[in-house]
């Protein structure tokens, strides 16, 4: 192989993909806390809610985990201002994001809530904890504590697929790689290098979920 | 066979090679091109639409159809010698190809190196928006959000002209780049004259050339000198424009009419 490798051009733009990174970072994180809020909001729903928000909420996650991501996120930027809805690349992102996690975190959290046994939850009642505490103490955290590995691995999913978002020109980590690259031309340097930068935003999120985990699960076992 | 014969096969063979090896693309001026029966056209195929090389392997395009219809024009056959970028005014020079059909632009370096017809040809890139955004020229461009295909030639020259303040949104295709103009999220794009005819055809009236950014006609080249050719090439392009022909095999291959720049550029 006589490939000479130049990597100048990378480095000359580096302050790009710092960028870019920070917004992966942002989009990432954002729709992490948001999908969270939106996957409790259905899983409750879809396990204890009326028959017609079950349905709605099925259709929901049927939807968007049969459908590709790139066309979720191309509906939301290029279809929805033909009704009025016009959202700025980066927060477009950030709502495809989210819609996309939240569908596969309530599959997820509700396999959590449904593991908790139902004397469990007659307990809290026996000792007198009010709906909000039972809800929050006998239910939430156990079922999260369960299934927080799951959830965790669809999450760095979720930042690896946010690097789909250039599509709609925002400007993420894989956008500003594109862009030098189309600039340069060093494209095995350009790639080699986001490459590893993606690798290390998944170890830095891998290690701030465990000391989340740490932090809020790390409580022993009463059997 | 002895030493001498084969020395002197040897010698005629060089002879040959040296001095008459490809006496047949040397004609200057149309008579004789017309006494020989065959024209040698370069030309590209690998530049669509203008030049590509069709299923079984033979030049086609844009550059195919003018030259066969010059080849036509001038009662010969039309033979279409594949050239190459760099290699396309070397063809010229070195009397292998009696012209050039091959969507040389027309500069004035090149200038100093061929003669250059009137413009068969035309690329022109523009800012296009909806007709009720107000701009002008680069300097409106402020505090506006325009699209436009990635590394693309009206990246290039938007990204140099506009003011800091433009937010230039860089999608991966002209096609992308369209689909946020027609669905409204971005009010303006860059986009070459091909386009445009297209996004017209998708949406009549909603937009409008706001600004060019670029214009590029391409000539037919011929040797310096050969001003015989050159007369009967630029009269064959007046005639052929005015007949509406040339525009019929640009709508052809380039699904747009012949920018105004080369329909009235006649010489």
């Amino acid at each position: 192989m006589a490939y000479q490798f130049n990597f100048a051009p990378v480095f000359a733009n580096f302050g790009q993909l710092l960028a870019g990174a920070w917004i992966t970072v942002l989009l990432s994180f954002g729709a992490m806390l948001l999908g969270t809020v939106v996957a409790v909001v259905c899983a409750v729903g879809k396990s204890a809610g009326p028959a017609p928000v079950r349905w709605l909420i099925n259709a929901y996650i049927e939807i968007i985990r049969n459908t590709p991501f790139l066309i979720q996120i191309f509906f939301i930027f290029f279809a929805l201002p033909a009704i009025g809805l016009r959202l700025s690349p980066n927060v477009a992102a950030l709502v495809a994001l989210t819609v996309n996690i939240g569908a596969y975190a309530t599959e997820i959290i509700r396999a959590g809530i449904e593991s908790i046994h139902k004397g469990q939850v007659e307990a809290g009642v026996a000792l007198g904890l009010k709906r909000g505490q039972i809800f929050r103490y006998v239910i939430m955290k156990p079922a999260l504590r369960t299934v927080y590995p799951a959830l965790t691995s669809q999450f760095i999913y979720l930042m690896l697929t946010s690097s789909v978002v250039s599509v709609i020109s925002a400007t993420d980590l894989a956008a500003a790689g594109n862009n030098i690259q189309s600039k340069t031309f060093a494209a095995f340097e350009v790639y080699l290098v986001i490459t590893g930068m993606y690798l290390l935003l998944s170890l830095a999120f891998s290690a701030l979920f465990a000391l989340v985990r740490r932090a809020a699960f790390d409580y022993p076992m009463s059997r | 066979m002895n030493v001498f014969k084969k020395a002197a096969a040897v010698a005629a063979a060089l002879a040959l090679l040296a001095g008459y090896g490809a006496p047949t693309a040397r004609a200057q001026t149309p008579d004789e091109i017309k006494s020989r029966g065959t024209i040698n056209i370069g030309m590209l195929v690998d530049f669509p639409p203008f030049g590509i090389l069709d299923l079984e392997g033979k030049p086609d395009g844009y550059d195919a159809d003018v030259a066969k219809l010059l080849a036509e024009d001038m009662g010969v056959e039309a033979n279409l010698v594949p050239v190459t970028g760099p290699n396309r005014i070397p063809y010229l020079l070195s009397n292998q190809v009696d012209i050039l059909v091959a969507s040389l632009g027309i500069t004035e370096e090149r200038a100093k190196q061929v003669d250059f017809s009137q413009p068969y040809a035309g690329i022109e890139i523009f800012v296009v928006g909806d007709t009720g955004v107000e701009v002008k020229n680069a300097d409106d461009l402020a505090g506006k959000s325009v699209g436009v295909a990635r590394a693309s030639t009206q990246d290039t020259a938007i990204t140099g002209m506009a003011p800091k303040s433009t937010n230039i949104q860089r999608f991966d295709d002209d096609a992308t780049a369209v689909q946020a103009l027609l669905s409204g999220q971005v009010p303006l794009i860059g986009a070459s004259n091909t386009v445009i005819a297209q996004i017209d055809q998708a949406a009549p009236g909603r937009f409008d050339k706001k600004f060019q950014l670029r214009q590029q006609s391409q000539g037919i080249a011929t040797r310096p000198g050969a001003t015989e050719m050159m007369a009967y090439v630029n009269d064959f392009l007046t005639r052929k424009k005015e007949s509406g022909e040339l525009n019929a095999l640009y709508e052809k291959w380039i699904g747009a009419p012949l920018p105004d720049f080369v329909l009235k550029t006649t010489k």
